[in-house]
């Protein structure tokens, strides 16, 4: 670590103590970006980095309400307004006992790179409050999502700060939210990102991280003069990353071999056609079956169950040209790795949250593979986000089409970003430094230009 | 909240008829007699009693006697000579109830003997048997005789003991009796102690034996019994102002008036005094039928003036009128239908009879009798006060012709016979059973612990009048026969079969031999065939066993149900599909679950004996499947409360289909009645998904195959979109919108559905937690204990039904009530909390998985999940569950906040406890990641965090236990002893007991 980095650091937990979440993300964001500030002076003399880890804004307030009983009920609220150098203020909002200002500001701080790298126009920030929804009746939950946004809604706008939603937030949280701050600003306008699709939500929210992956690793193939064509994909996990993944691969004529849930994999040789796929919908969405069904109803195909013992995943250990983690976190170890580069893996894009440890990454870039990491290669989620608050500034809805287009669009714009930052900094086609820098630079050259604030 | 009691919340009753017993029927029979006279204290010298028992066999007649007239409880008696033996024996055995005194005692005379009783302050009567002679003239005429509480005269009938014991019981008991069912009452006035000596015994005889001849119309033998104590009273009083008291006080209970006309009025003699009583009482109820009788015949012209019958007391058949005036004005003996002019043109012996007989004569015998009662008074006579008092307050008038008034006696009537079989157990009987409601038995010995508890509850639910008490809902227990345990044991006996079945250890194999078993008791096979006649609906043949249910080892679950479509156009094929079912019930008492079960409880399977419950399975028919809406449990009490929800508010879980799927432990929705908004296991839209239900079991109503094999074959599983083309899901479904990312209650928009029970728990179109919280508190209260109660409902049809299926008491481990702290030696406890889940004791766990509390890092808490994982699969795969020691909020999506693992990362688990970190409290997750499999697996969840001033956990021991296994942050402790876990669920308190050491 840099002497730099370790001063900063102390700094920073000098000023923010017991936020240990917070401390590491700041820490990778200034290892990363060390490299940054040696080139660019300017940063390190406007203080940039200083400056970003402080939130612009931090709304804490009482949350009092009413629940079935009559008793009255006081839940604490956030609003971590990170920072809003490229666009209004954005992030989810999260309703969990576990919610603090320590876990906002860091999910908040990580945000806000996240939305730079999609290119589109959209600040960092995040929010929440310690209410838990288990147990609580819907009459219970709407007077909380009131009583939230009885303080929220003088901080928040479609042109100042947009949420959506995140852990406890679904579309019938974003409803009820959405109503009362329409009724306190007589104001009907893209203020919170999630709604239902009848009063301005966007379409292809459900495919946006699995179509985006695909996309991605579309883009990282197109470098060495490649497509999906013919190319076979190892794809982990049956939710809806994994069916879209499946669905856009054999959209651009790739063959997925592979889909798994927590008690096995199936591995099908032929590939999974659009019936097969179709079949598999049914039963992960439906009837909520496991993924073994899928090795029944279908000859030859091998179904193998989880094996704890095993330090690997035989998942990963197949034939293969493309790998696109889209079930867990941590999914991909060395050895994983190791048996993906062997098996003749050379591009592998992250639906899933970091799906691939620190030691795999390792290996794939050593091995000098195409390795799209989940910062960039999952992007999809928050860039549909966007296009909602685009179509809601239109006053337009898109058709599926458009809104896919468009998403294809960004996943492009994010490749961009990631590849050229790379090779700018001598690093060509090392994609987790390019999205690192990348997200940061664009941050940081608008906080230049617009000065102290 | 504090739950009101099930009576209260059964307002909208008459709650006169609560009080009155006229909405229980004869199940207020029961309470009736209440206090009775069992032992006697007869004080008198030898001689005396000498005189008394002329032949020596005074108690041995008595006996006799009560045995011929069924009465229960003949008399103990106990003679002393001495008053003052009489005295000390009085006060010292305190048994008494009746003191019984001749003139003569060895040490005193009779009246200083009464005295000395009041003076003492002992409340018991005392009543002067004297015989006829100067002594006892001179004691009447000196008043002497009002010390004692009765006097009378011994003329030789030993019958005369069975009218004092009467008397003095019925005025114990009027009071109580008379508001309870609307007990009849016959006022006897008489001073003269001889006459009431001769007239009681001939009352009492003739009440009696009407009484005996109801009995005849008993519906089983335990209703035929409660029917004699129902038989009308009698009000002795020798006064007219004692008389007008009781007339005034039970006046609409008054059966008739037997009187003398010389008595006792305002202190002294009125020989009018008769005639005056016979006007006022006629004056307000002209319908009360009056006997006068008098040594004067000139008194008959005044009595007939009245209105009263007359009898002259020195007539030679005075015995005999008087019996034939009760028979025939007291309407004992048969219903007489005359015309007004006293033509005899009907009668009628029982109920039936009196239908048939309404059916067809004349006009003016029907207003002859219905303008002065005589129906209602029949029936009352006849103890059928319930149709009495619906028919009492109808008028002639009411109606706009004789024919309209016939019709609705004949109305009543039936209507009543079918509410007299509704929740009872009847004795088979083809012509009677109704195939909806009835619940009958065929074959002697148990019904077993199934039966019981249905058979109990079905006169709950009939006698609260519960079946009605949702206008949209009729809430009952469906249709049953149970066939008695005698049955078993002679299809065991006749095939030889018991020795084999207790000895053979494959279930396969005893489940072909009973099938092939051929000898069937020949008349339960002709019932059977009876009752399949009339029952052509899917049936379920459930276990009944002698030990099922019972308090302490409940054997819920342990034996088999089958189920049969009963559809087969061939008789004959249904009874065989009948038989077989039965005959795989039987086998399942010898299977190797209930052998295994029965080893771990204090009986021995040799006295195990099955019966069987037919049932009429609750549903509708759905292309060839039939299933109910909804089965489901509830119990008493919820030892996984949530939120606002409380352990004693109880808890239900609910599924689609039937209630294989929740006996099976799959897929339910779990909600305390009390809170039915609260579901927290649909907390998020990913719980949801997760947590609900994906198909459902129904009766397949095709071919009824035979097969020789343990499995229910007719039962299959369906996913939940065939009960939506059904149209039966949108009852009990959500719809989960991906592209809205939102759950919508109902089936009106698009989307994946989801079975959440919304419906029915939030837009109330059922009233299933008022049902639950209404049958949980009244089967409690029943019971006497908490209960659990098995449940379906059909819904394809309104009225909606919801049957009841199963009524049983609520096993709580005693143990665990008595669960202090205080008890436990500080350096013993390991871990103690106040915030507990679950319930029971545990002591067969030998190993705990501990996070290391000062390795343990929060950044690499995805590592700790990894580990604690392995040693999960590892213990799993030995056979060996654990003790989980965790720390921060276990299951998290927030690595930050504690170790996220999954449940199948820790499933071997039987308890858990999550504790605060090192650094940093964290408020605890209690188990809510894992809310569903924690209940389904009854696994114990302990949460110990700062603010619980009572949790404990003793670190200190922990780190310094040798380790069998240690990992970087997790290490494994194994123990040759095991722990002991201690929950009590109602109080949601529990601790751990370190192992015991054992001595080298």
């Amino acid at each position: 670590m840099s002497q730099f980095v370790q001063e900063f650091m102390a700094e920073v937990k000098a000023k923010n103590p017991n936020e240990p979440e917070f401390h590491q993300a700041v820490q990778e964001v200034a290892e990363s970006v060390a490299l940054v500030y040696e080139r660019h002076p300017e940063y390190r003399r406007a203080k940039i980095l200083e400056r970003i880890v402080e939130p612009e804004r931090v709304i804490m307030f009482r949350v009092p309400w009413t629940d079935d009983r009559g008793e009255i009920r006081i839940n604490r609220g956030y609003r971590v307004q990170m920072n809003s150098a490229i666009g209004p203020y954005k992030g989810g909002l999260r309703f969990h006992p576990s919610v603090n200002l320590g876990i906002l500001k860091f999910l908040a701080f990580e945000q806000v790179f996240k939305n730079s790298l999609t290119s589109l126009p959209m600040g960092g920030a995040k929010g929440g409050s310690d209410f838990d929804p288990k147990g609580k009746s819907d009459a219970e939950v709407m007077r909380f999502c009131q009583a939230f946004m009885n303080e929220l809604f003088r901080h928040i706008g479609a042109d100042t700060d947009v949420p959506a939603g995140d852990i406890g937030v679904g579309g019938r949280e974003i409803g009820f939210l959405f109503g009362q701050y329409k009724k306190l600003m007589n104001c009907f306008t893209g203020v919170l990102t999630g709604k239902g699709i009848n009063w301005g939500g966007s379409l292809i929210r459900p495919e946006a991280t699995g179509y985006g992956a695909v996309y991605f690793a579309a883009e990282m193939l197109a470098t060495r003069g490649q497509t999906l064509e013919g190319k076979v994909c190892l794809v982990s996990g049956s939710g809806n990353v994994a069916q879209y993944t499946v669905e856009k691969i054999l959209d651009m004529g790739g063959k997925a071999v592979t889909l798994s849930d927590s008690d096995g994999y199936i591995y099908d040789e032929a590939g999974i056609d659009r019936e097969k796929l179709e079949f598999v919908k049914e039963l992960k969405n439906i009837r909520r079956g496991r993924i073994k069904e899928y090795a029944e109803k279908y000859p030859g195909v091998v179904y193998t169950p989880v094996d704890p013992n095993l330090p690997y995943n035989p998942l990963w250990n197949h034939k293969a040209d493309c790998a696109f983690p889209s079930a867990t976190q941590n999914e991909i170890n060395a050895i994983d790795a190791q048996n993906l580069v062997r098996n003749g893996v050379y591009c592998v894009a992250e639906g899933a949250n970091m799906p691939t440890h620190i030691d795999g990454v390792r290996i794939f870039l050593d091995a000098g593979i195409l390795y799209g990491p989940g910062k960039a290669a999952n992007a999809g989620g928050v860039a549909v986000s966007g296009l909602e608050m685009a179509q809601n500034s239109m006053r337009m809805p898109w058709q599926r089409e458009e809104v896919d287009a468009r998403l294809q669009i960004i996943m492009k714009n994010i490749h961009k970003t990631c590849k050229v930052t790379a090779e700018r900094y001598n690093v060509p086609g090392n994609y987790v430094v390019g999205a690192n820098i990348g997200g940061f630079i664009k941050v940081a050259d608008a906080m230049m230009d617009q000065g102290i604030v | 909240m504090v739950r009101k009691p099930f009576k209260d919340v059964l307002t909208h009753f008459d709650p006169s008829w609560i009080e009155h017993g006229y909405g229980t029927r004869f199940q207020g029979f029961q309470n009736l007699m209440r206090q009775r006279i069992r032992d006697i204290l007869l004080v008198s010298s030898l001689y005396d009693l000498y005189v008394f028992e002329e032949d020596g066999r005074l108690y041995e007649l008595l006996r006799e006697e009560y045995q011929k007239l069924m009465l229960s409880h003949a008399p103990e008696f106990t003679r002393v000579s001495s008053g003052r033996e009489a005295l000390s024996l009085i006060k010292e055995e305190k048994r008494f109830d009746l003191i019984l005194i001749s003139l003569h005692i060895e040490d005193m005379n009779a009246t200083t003997f009464a005295k000395m009783v009041r003076e003492s302050g002992l409340d018991i009567p005392v009543v002067l048997l004297a015989y006829d002679n100067r002594e006892l003239a001179d004691l009447l005429r000196r008043q002497e005789a009002t010390v004692f509480d009765r006097v009378f005269m011994w003329q030789g009938d030993f019958r005369l003991l069975i009218a004092i014991i009467k008397t003095l019981e019925d005025q114990l008991n009027v009071d109580h009796d008379t508001r309870i069912v609307g007990i009849q009452s016959i006022i006897f006035i008489e001073d003269n102690v001889r006459f009431y000596s001769t007239f009681l015994p001939i009352m009492y005889l003739e009440l009696l034996t009407q009484a005996q001849r109801l009995i005849s119309e008993g519906i089983n033998l335990s209703h035929k019994n409660l029917r004699t104590r129902a038989r009308p009273k009698i009000l002795h009083a020798t006064t007219y102002e004692e008389a007008w008291d009781y007339f005034k006080k039970y006046q609409e209970h008054i059966l008739g008036v037997i009187s003398d006309v010389d008595f006792p009025r305002q202190g002294k003699y009125d020989a009018q005094a008769g005639l005056m009583f016979a006007e006022n009482v006629l004056a307000r109820r002209a319908d009360v039928p009056i006997l006068l009788q008098s040594n004067l015949p000139e008194n008959e012209p005044l009595a007939r003036a009245l209105g009263a019958s007359f009898l002259l007391k020195t007539s030679p058949n005075l015995a005999e009128e008087l019996r034939s005036f009760m028979a025939e004005s007291f309407s004992f003996g048969d219903f007489i239908f005359r015309t007004p002019d006293g033509r005899i043109v009907g009668r009628a012996q029982d109920l039936i009879s009196l239908e048939e007989q309404i059916k067809v004569v004349p006009e003016e015998s029907l207003r002859y009798h219905a303008e002065r009662n005589h129906f209602s008074n029949w029936l009352r006579a006849r103890t059928e006060f319930w149709l009495a008092h619906k028919l009492r307050p109808r008028k002639v008038s009411d109606f706009a012709s004789m024919e309209e008034l016939r019709q609705d006696l004949i109305r009543s009537l039936r209507e009543y016979r079918r509410l007299c079989q509704r929740g009872i157990v009847t004795d088979f009987n083809k012509d009677t059973f109704d195939p909806n409601t009835s619940f009958a038995r065929i074959g002697g010995g148990s019904l077993g612990g199934k039966a019981r508890g249905l058979a109990f509850v079905n006169i709950l639910i009939n006698n609260y009048n519960v079946q009605n008490f949702w206008p949209n809902v009729t809430i009952d227990v469906p249709a049953a026969l149970a066939i008695g345990t005698d049955v078993f044991d002679e299809f065991l006996e006749e095939n030889n079969l018991r020795s084999f079945a207790l000895s053979c250890d494959n279930d396969e194999e005893i489940c072909r031999r009973f099938l092939l078993a051929s000898r069937f008791p020949e008349r339960i096979l002709g019932d059977l065939a009876a009752f399949l006649d009339l029952m052509h609906a899917p049936l379920a043949v459930r276990s009944s066993s002698l030990l099922e249910d019972s308090q302490y080892h409940p054997f819920a679950g342990v034996y088999h149900t089958y189920m049969i479509p009963n559809n087969h156009p061939d008789p004959i094929v249904r009874l065989g599909q009948l038989l077989r079912a039965i005959k795989r019930v039987y086998a399942s008492t010898f299977f190797q679950a209930p052998k295994e079960y029965i080893k771990a409880t204090s009986y021995r399977l040799e006295e195990e004996k099955m019966a069987v419950v037919i049932q009429k399975l609750v549903g509708s028919q759905h292309g060839d499947r039939f299933y109910p809406a909804f089965s489901g449990v509830a119990r008493s009490y919820n030892f996984y409360p949530v939120g606002p929800q409380k352990p004693s508010e109880g808890v239900a879980s609910v599924a689609l289909g039937l209630g294989k799927m929740i006996v099976e432990g799959g897929t339910s929705v779990r909600f305390s009645p009390a809170h039915p908004d609260h579901l927290p296991q649909f907390a998020t839209i990913t719980d949801t998904l997760h947590n609900s239900q994906r198909d459902f079991y129904a009766l397949s109503l095709a071919e009824d195959q035979y097969h020789s094999g343990v499995e229910d074959l007719q039962i299959k599983r369906f996913d939940i979109r065939v009960a939506e083309q059904d149209g039966v899901l949108g009852f009990l479904a959500s719809t989960y919108s991906p592209e809205n990312d939102c759950i919508y209650d109902g089936i009106s928009r698009e989307g994946r559905r989801l079975v959440t029970f919304a419906p029915i728990l939030k837009d109330k179109i059922f009233p299933l937690p008022q049902i639950i919280e209404l049958l949980l508190d009244m089967g409690s209260w029943g019971m006497g204990t908490p209960v659990e109660i098995e449940f379906a409902a059909d819904m394809c049809r309104k009225p909606y039904e919801f049957g009841l299926l199963q009524l049983r008491p609520f096993v709580l481990n005693r143990e665990l009530e008595e669960l202090t702290l205080e008890e436990v030696p500080e350096d013993e406890l390991l871990i103690s909390s106040n915030s507990v889940l679950g319930h029971g004791v545990m002591n067969d766990i030998y190993d705990i998985v501990v996070v290391d509390r000062d390795l343990f890092e929060r950044s690499r808490s995805r590592q700790t999940a990894q580990e604690i994982s392995r040693l999960n699969a590892e213990l799993l795969a030995d056979h060996r569950p654990y003790l989980l020691i965790a720390l921060g909020r276990l299951g998290t999506l927030d690595p930050w906040l504690g170790i996220p693992v999954t449940w199948d990362q820790i499933c071997g688990a039987r308890a858990i406890v999550e504790t605060d970190f090192k650094d940093m409290p964290v408020s605890p997750s209690q188990g809510s990641h894992f809310f569903h499999n924690l209940t389904s697996f009854s696994v114990g969840y302990f949460s110990i965090n700062g603010r619980d001033a009572l949790g404990k956990i003793d670190w200190e021991w922990l780190n310094s236990q040798q380790p069998a296994l240690q990992l970087n942050t997790v290490k494994l402790l194994r123990f040759d002893s095991p722990l002991t876990i201690k929950i009590n669920g109602r109080e949601n308190r529990g601790y751990i007991l370190k192992p015991k050491r054992v001595d080298p």
